[in-house]
């Protein structure tokens, strides 16, 4: 029979005393909660054992006792010897040290007379002071685990039902330690919940207090009226760009030889787009400033706000870039599917689409005609129509990926676990992935000496634990069906909310 | 394999495998191959016979030359395109009352509709054509003039090796579009609008409805269509040679060895053919989905 008594470090100096704790049912193992030292009177301490028991429902009971005997302490094992029969408990455990060295030895008298102690293992764990007691009617002193700190934080984590709440009189936490071998899986859930509620409150205070930083930065030295007249020029200066890029397009861009008519057409057309969005930002000047100072105000609400509504303003101002997209793409396809089609008819083919497949078919004469025409004329317009899809989706993408920056620093502020990370760095012991052991002594004679220390868990493991998950947009399509989508011309949408229809 | 020298039992050999015969199972006696047919279907070509179905292979690459012929003028100037539509008009009806009068005579009620789809038909052709032409005049200008005699040369190449010259009358699909895109990408490069238009009227009548006609009256009269075909074929070479001397040389060689010197190796080499088939051949479905009514 192997014996495993969980030990408090700080008993390690205890006096003699008498050995509180509670034994685990169904196994062999005791774990030690406190040291009552001596003069204590029995009645006194029976009746704080009760006390404890109703406050913290968790069965403390009378060990054992605990002996480090120094010089002038004679006499010593007899009156342990008479404390048995004062406390009867079923089993008495004799735990004594020598001053000076490590090794413990540990008997464990059953009230049967039969098999001592075997080989005994003890754990310990650091704990840094004792402390004493107020109980009942008289005083006695204690030494005991702490219920703060690395020692109740080993055992709460073994404990699936969690942490019970510390008794504010006895500073006794309660708490069922288990086997060791169960600690280690355990730790993780130790406090989930309650963490995860600090991670979102402390989150919303910094993305708070961030945004009253920035108003502060921002509505001081007249700082919003001149963005807002910079707001003008800026836009002014991009459709100017735009304005030139189609008159380079128009003519022999990067020297590639476009159809000269159908350049002029959709050059034309753009143009004229371009003219009404600078009329409809004119019209918007005057109240820009009213806008963005009320827009501004916002940012009390937080940082994040502030970021989400500086994404809809570039989405808004870009959305003249926005519709030439969407043209372009639209006529692209439409000339892809007409070309695949044509072809096929070309070739004397045509789609099945009942059965899904190219079959073979036989055109009528007019048919086969106009096909041939307008598959030719469709060829030849490709490249100017492909130029003109490539340039309008480079700058969409431009735009999207702008805004996608923005959208990864909202995630970033609402979903980064600032309190996991700030209580890793400062109460280790409170985040831990498991436990590690080192002997203390194993000399023969001697009960196996073990010191219980805690695995703190890595930062990348907190972050990744601990991250609040958001309701953020994630783009839909792998690279590879993106880049699919947009060579074949279809509509590419960046956002997709996580909770989509399903068909 | 040949039959094992065992000398068999009095039991005769059965070619079966169900049954236990005191042969070997790979026994095979005298009757081996004997149900080997060599060069079974193999035809018997004769000379002029095989020379007067190549005569329409010749035809119609002269064909594609006289067409590159009127190509040639227009672009030099020497033809006016006013010209050549009032030419292919009077040429298309003349070919359409040809048509009309070999086609058999299967009632009138059929007759009245026919025209009509086909009165319906021109007009779709001729006012499609009219009005893309100035889209397909501007079409190939950033193209490069050697691109585009290189495409052109590759798509007649195309529509002269898909061409079905065995029944030329409903056009293969590849043949005829592929001549229609060389004419394209040929007219464009004329002076104007309305070049591109004579043009493509001039390719639809001689890649679309000519070979219907051809068609018709081989199936009526065998005799003149094989003189049509010479005719046609000197035509070529002609018109050819008067804008392009070399070009005709080149022609008149090409159909010399096409109409002569082919059909004369076809009937040489059928002397070495070795074909052998027997009850191991895969069947074989012989079915043209073109001819399937519906």
């Amino acid at each position: 029979m192997v014996l495993k008594v969980f030990f408090p470090q700080c008993c390690n100096r205890a006096a003699s005393g008498l050995l509180v704790g509670r034994w685990l049912p169904g196994r062999d193992t005791a774990v030690v909660l406190a040291v009552i030292h001596y003069p204590f009177i029995p009645s006194t301490v029976k009746q704080y054992l009760q006390k404890v028991q109703a406050q913290s429902q968790v069965p403390v009971e009378v060990l054992g006792s605990w002996s480090m005997p120094s010089e002038k302490q004679e006499g010593l094992d007899s009156f342990l010897r008479d404390l048995r029969t004062i406390f009867p408990q079923g089993r008495w455990l004799q735990v004594s040290r020598e001053v000076g060295k490590t090794g413990f030895s540990c008997q464990l008298l059953p009230l049967a007379l039969g098999e001592g102690g075997g080989g005994v293992g003890g754990f310990g764990a650091s704990c840094p002071h004792g402390g004493g007691m107020e109980g009942g009617l008289n005083y006695f002193e204690m030494s005991h685990w702490q219920s703060e700190g690395r020692e109740a934080s080993i055992h709460g984590g073994a404990d699936e039902a969690g942490l019970h709440p510390a008794l504010p009189a006895a500073g006794l936490g309660g708490w069922a330690p288990s086997h060791a071998v169960s600690v280690v899986s355990a730790v993780l859930s130790y406090r989930l919940c309650p963490l995860r509620k600090a991670n979102v409150l402390v989150s919303v205070l910094l993305d708070v207090f961030l945004g009253l930083l920035f108003i502060s930065w921002l509505y001081r030295e007249q700082r919003l009226a001149r963005l807002a007249s910079a707001l003008m020029p800026a836009a002014d200066r991009v459709s100017k760009e735009l304005q030139e890029l189609l008159q380079w397009l128009m003519g022999a861009p990067a020297g590639l030889k476009m159809n000269r008519a159908l350049d002029q057409v959709l050059g034309r057309f753009f143009l004229y787009h371009i003219h009404l969005w600078i009329s409809y930002l004119r019209l918007l000047a005057p109240f820009l400033e009213v806008i963005l100072w009320y827009g501004g105000l916002s940012a009390a609400l937080g940082l994040t706000f502030a970021l989400s509504l500086l994404s809809d303003m570039l989405a808004l101002l870009t959305f003249h870039i926005y519709c030439f997209y969407v043209y372009g793409a639209r006529l692209y396809c439409m000339k892809l599917y007409g070309l695949c089609s044509l072809w096929r008819l070309f070739r004397g083919r045509k789609w099945n689409v009942l059965r899904q497949r190219v079959d073979s078919c036989c055109y009528d004469l007019d048919q086969l005609f106009i096909g041939t025409l307008l598959f030719t004329i469709l060829l030849f317009l490709l490249p100017t129509t492909a130029l003109y899809y490539l340039v309008f989706t480079m700058l969409r993408l431009m735009v999207v990926a702008l805004q996608g920056m923005l959208h990864l620093s909202v995630d970033l502020i609402n979903s980064f676990p600032v309190f996991a990370l700030g209580l890793r760095v400062f109460t280790p012991y409170r985040l831990a992935e498991g436990v590690k052991f080192r002997v203390l002594s194993d000399e023969p004679g001697t009960a196996l000496h073990l010191l219980m220390e805690m695995n703190a868990l890595g930062f990348g493991s907190v972050v990744q634990t601990y991250r609040t998950p958001t309701y953020s947009c994630y783009p839909p399509d792998s690279w590879g069906a993106l880049l699919r989508k947009l060579f074949v011309g279809e509509l590419v949408f960046p956002w997709k909310r996580k909770t989509t229809k399903t068909d | 394999m040949g039959p094992d020298i065992a000398p068999g039992p009095d039991v005769p050999w059965r070619k079966v495998l169900w049954e236990r015969q005191p042969f070997p199972d790979n026994y095979v006696d005298e009757r081996f191959l004997e149900e080997l047919r060599r060069n079974e279907g193999i035809r018997q070509y004769r000379y002029w016979a095989v020379v007067k179905e190549a005569v329409l292979v010749g035809q119609q690459l002269s064909c594609v030359a006289i067409f590159i012929t009127f190509w040639l003028y227009m672009e030099q100037g020497l033809l006016s395109p006013e010209v050549l539509l009032w030419t292919s008009l009077i040429v298309g009806v003349l070919g359409y009352g040809l048509h009309n009068a070999l086609r058999p005579q299967l009632g009138t009620d059929r007759e009245p509709r026919t025209h009509l789809a086909d009165l319906q038909s021109a007009a779709i052709f001729l006012s499609f054509t009219f009005g893309f032409s100035p889209v397909l005049k501007t079409l190939t200008e950033s193209v490069s003039t050697d691109t585009v005699y290189a495409m052109s040369a590759l798509m007649l190449l195309a529509h002269l090796v898909s061409f079905p010259y065995a029944h030329p009358s409903p056009t293969g699909s590849l043949s005829l579009n592929a001549a229609l895109f060389a004419s394209v990408c040929l007219a464009s490069r004329l002076p104007g609008a309305l070049h591109t238009f004579a043009m493509l009227s001039c390719a639809l009548l001689m890649f679309a409805l000519w070979p219907c006609l051809l068609q018709s009256i081989r199936d009526h009269a065998i005799g003149p269509s094989a003189w049509l075909c010479v005719a046609v074929c000197l035509g070529g070479v002609g018109g050819l040679g008067s804008r392009w001397l070399g070009g005709a040389v080149l022609l008149a060689l090409a159909l010399v060895s096409v109409i002569l010197l082919c059909p004369l190796l076809l009937v040489k080499l059928q002397r070495h053919k070795d074909n052998i088939q027997g009850p191991w051949d895969e069947a074989e479905i012989h079915e043209d989905l073109c001819k399937v009514p519906y």
